[in-house]
């Protein structure tokens, strides 16, 4: 337990040791060009600053931005995971069904996002055009490996329910939606990854000045820097943190896989 | 081909309760070639079979997963079918469900036929405590040996009480000490809780410890070379003459050219 607290600690520590290397180089690199487009930490510490005190050009604080972003995020992840994950499911029971329709599901996968943005204004209105955006994005990741996942389960597995005489319904929630999960929870890592990535193209077509990707193409216009590197770092720090909150519940419903559990 | 000693199984007129008869083509490939045998109520037959004989096919079919091409299995004269009889299939390949602890692995046969919480739990334990496992309840298969894994799911095969219990070189996989502490082990239990069981190998020395009958099968496609009684009295000897001669015999009888 000590020995594994030290190796945490040893690994928290040279994270942020690296951080502060990145950090003195873009400090470095700055002074140097002394140039708008390449402004100090200062800088983008003081747009920070005064975008949480008073607000973008349109008094609107960073505080109400990220939490819009997050709002369309979270709908459209949920949309993408409440879709995703029974079609995948469905599909990878069925594989004739899935064989039949692939020349529609397929070639939908590599549309992306930013082109469907004419057809998002024509055909929807108001907040579902964020969904709308963000779920194209993250539906994918989720279905595919779910869908690849189902027939990749162990036909052992299978066969000792069967054995038993065990009723589909115990085949398919006992055996292959376990076997599947740690799949489908990877498949959600990466589509909330997608989903963050569609955030600037869905908020440009939302309507609503809201939104951290809103805040960036606001400040586009202006070309004012600090607050556009304001509105990325906060992107990815929120999806960092995500992330980590994802791989720590994945860790403790997966506890009984040996590829995570190192206690 | 030559078949050993029919004979005998007439004159013993015991409870015949499995009816063997089949022949299994996967496309092309003939894998098992009129394979046709009884098996008595609480007999212990060995099946021996060189690798890649379709042992495991055998396996599969008398354990009503697969098929057979021609002929069928039935079990009191009705076709086998896991709905319906009370079967139990230890299989080659590990077959411990990595997300069930060792209690709900063994326990799970119990469950899927609706047993009711006081019997699973009952039953649970004493399985357990047949294969040695007490204390190990809790644990994921990736938490214990392979060795142990295998008795998980002999106690799994054998918590449902089965009618009918296949095994299908259940410790191909282990080393030979692991190997041989199981054989005992499987003997202790079999002896303690008397099963009809039929127990698919490669090693006829496996065979000669553990049948009451051999069947010996041929090559690919598969079909019954010969048959022997062992009465040996048990627990038996591996190095006890008359268990050598009878491993000698049948080994080289295996080795006959067809």
């Amino acid at each position: 337990m000590t020995e594994k607290r030290k190796e945490l600690f040893k690994t928290v520590g040279y994270n942020i040791l690296s951080l502060i290397g990145v950090g003195i180089l873009w400090t470095l690199f700055s002074h140097w060009q002394h140039s708008p487009f390449f402004p100090t930490l200062t800088a983008i510490w003081k747009a920070f600053v005064g975008l949480v005190e008073h607000g973008d050009v349109e008094q609107i604080g960073l505080g109400a931005h990220i939490w819009a972003s997050l709002v369309r995020i979270f709908a459209g992840f949920a949309a993408a995971c409440l879709l995703g994950i029974p079609l995948g499911l469905a599909l990878g029971l069925k594989p004739k069904l899935y064989n039949r329709t692939r020349a529609i599901l397929e070639p939908v996968r590599f549309i992306p996002p930013i082109a469907w943005i004419p057809m998002a204004i024509v055909l929807l209105v108001g907040f579902s055009r964020y969904v709308f955006l963000i779920w194209l994005g993250a539906f994918f990741p989720i279905f595919i490996t779910t869908l690849m996942s189902v027939t990749r389960v162990n036909p052992i597995h299978v066969n000792v329910a069967k054995v038993f005489g065990a009723p589909r319904s115990y085949i398919i929630w006992k055996i292959v939606i376990p076997s599947v999960l740690p799949d489908i929870a990877t498949g959600m890592r990466v589509g909330l990854g997608i989903a963050w990535m569609c955030i600037v193209a869905a908020e440009m077509i939302g309507g609503e000045m809201m939104g951290v990707g809103r805040l960036i193409l606001k400040y586009a216009e202006l070309i004012r820097m600090p607050e556009i590197i304001v509105g990325m770092l906060v992107i990815g720090i929120i999806g960092f943190f995500m992330n980590e909150v994802f791989i720590i519940v994945e860790r403790w419903i997966f506890r009984w896989r040996s590829e995570v559990s190192i206690d | 081909m030559e078949i050993g000693s029919f004979h005998r199984l007439g004159a013993k007129m015991a409870t015949q309760l499995v009816h063997v008869n089949i022949s299994k083509k996967y496309s092309n490939v003939e894998v098992l070639n009129n394979i046709a045998f009884n098996v008595e109520e609480n007999e212990f037959l060995v099946v021996v079979g060189p690798t890649g004989c379709g042992k495991t096919t055998l396996g599969n079919i008398l354990s009503g997963i697969e098929k057979p091409t021609s002929g069928q299995v039935t079990i009191r004269d009705e076709v086998i079918d896991p709905h319906i009889h009370n079967i139990s299939y230890v299989f080659q390949e590990p077959s411990c469900i990595p997300w069930y602890t060792m209690i709900q692995d063994v326990t799970m046969g119990l469950v899927i036929r609706g047993a009711a919480k006081e019997e699973v739990a009952k039953r649970g334990k004493e399985v357990i405590k047949l294969v040695d496992m007490v204390g190990f309840e809790d644990y994921y298969p990736w938490q214990i040996s392979g060795g142990m894994k295998q008795r998980v799911a002999i106690a799994r095969a054998y918590a449902t009480n089965p009618d009918f219990l296949i095994m299908d070189e259940p410790f191909g996989h282990l080393d030979a000490q692991t190997r041989y502490l199981m054989q005992i082990e499987i003997m202790r239990i079999w002896e303690q809780e008397k099963k009809t069981v039929v127990f698919i190998t490669n090693n006829i020395e496996e065979a000669v410890y553990l049948a009451s009958r051999i069947i010996v099968l041929s090559k690919l496609p598969a079909r019954m070379k010969c048959e022997y009684t062992i009465d040996l009295p048990r627990p038996r000897d591996l190095t006890d003459p008359q268990f050598l001669r009878t491993r000698a015999e049948i080994t080289k009888e295996c080795e006959i050219v067809e």
